[in-house]
């Protein structure tokens, strides 16, 4: 068996950060990854904050003014945002995981890319 | 486009991953698609009575009708076996080691098992706090 092959390398995790020689596949790769990393820390947060409404109105509801703090806001946002690619990018995936637009997978990804710059707009424009 | 550089672009189990378990995730995102749409759209548009977020009266009020606790908690099976695996997935993207692999795959499954008896009983004392 190889074993240095199976040793961890974080260098692999960093290399998604660098934008150098990426195709369109390379770029839904990244993107899938990284909103799926900071949507898990946001399930997690909102599964602990919602604990709050077990303590009663006064700890809930005093949270619910902090969310109107604008980097609280900005952080809502960002993870409309991430939904909304993470979910429109995986509908790509589980396409094409079944065969369906396998020759068009870069039209598919500047489409659904496109259908999300137009949701991501109407949320922007809902919150502020 | 070559077939090579097609293959690139099309999810599959990976290395490490079984069929079953890629499946899953691959089930579970439609699902979450739809039930996110569901959840969003009843939290901050139809269950709230002030605008944007649900107020702590507001949550009680919704929780009444036993459908909608139902609801939450498939949806939060269905998020939290679909982060996990996916976050399994990001790590075998980094060749661990099958001891490494098998400590990952330990504690994402008691990660997800705690998450979820603590959303479920979370959303039965809500529940009950309007009875």
């Amino acid at each position: 068996m190889d074993n240095t092959r199976n040793q961890p390398s974080a260098g692999k995790f960093l290399s998604w950060f660098n934008p150098l020689g990426r195709q369109t596949g390379g770029w839904a790769f990244i993107l899938n990854r990284i909103t799926a990393l900071g949507l898990t820390l946001y399930l997690f947060l909102h599964l602990i904050v919602l604990g709050q409404l077990a303590q009663g109105p006064g700890a809930y509801d005093n949270f619910l003014a902090l969310t109107e703090n604008p980097f609280i806001k900005l952080g809502e946002l960002a993870a409309v945002a991430a939904v909304i690619l993470h979910g429109l990018n995986g509908v790509r995936i589980i396409l094409t995981s079944f065969g369906v637009g396998v020759t068009r997978q870069k039209q598919l990804f500047y489409g659904f890319m496109a259908v999300s710059i137009v949701i991501i707009l109407f949320f922007v424009v809902r919150m502020y | 486009m070559s077939q090579s550089t097609l293959s690139t672009y099309v999810s599959r189990p990976r290395l490490g991953e079984t069929t079953w378990v890629w499946l899953i995730k691959i089930v579970t995102g439609p699902l979450l698609v739809l039930l996110l749409i569901l959840h969003l759209t009843v939290n901050h548009y139809l269950g709230s009575t002030s605008s944007g977020l649900m107020t702590y009266d507001d949550v009680i009020r919704y929780y009444q009708n036993p459908i909608i606790p139902a609801i939450e908690i498939l949806f939060l099976v269905t998020v939290v076996t679909h982060c996990l695996i996916g976050l399994r997935g990001i790590i075998l993207d980094m060749n661990p080691s099958r001891r490494v692999l098998s400590i990952v795959t330990w504690f994402l499954s008691l990660l997800g098992l705690f998450s979820v008896v603590y959303g479920i009983w979370l959303a039965l004392t809500i529940a009950a706090k309007g009875g």
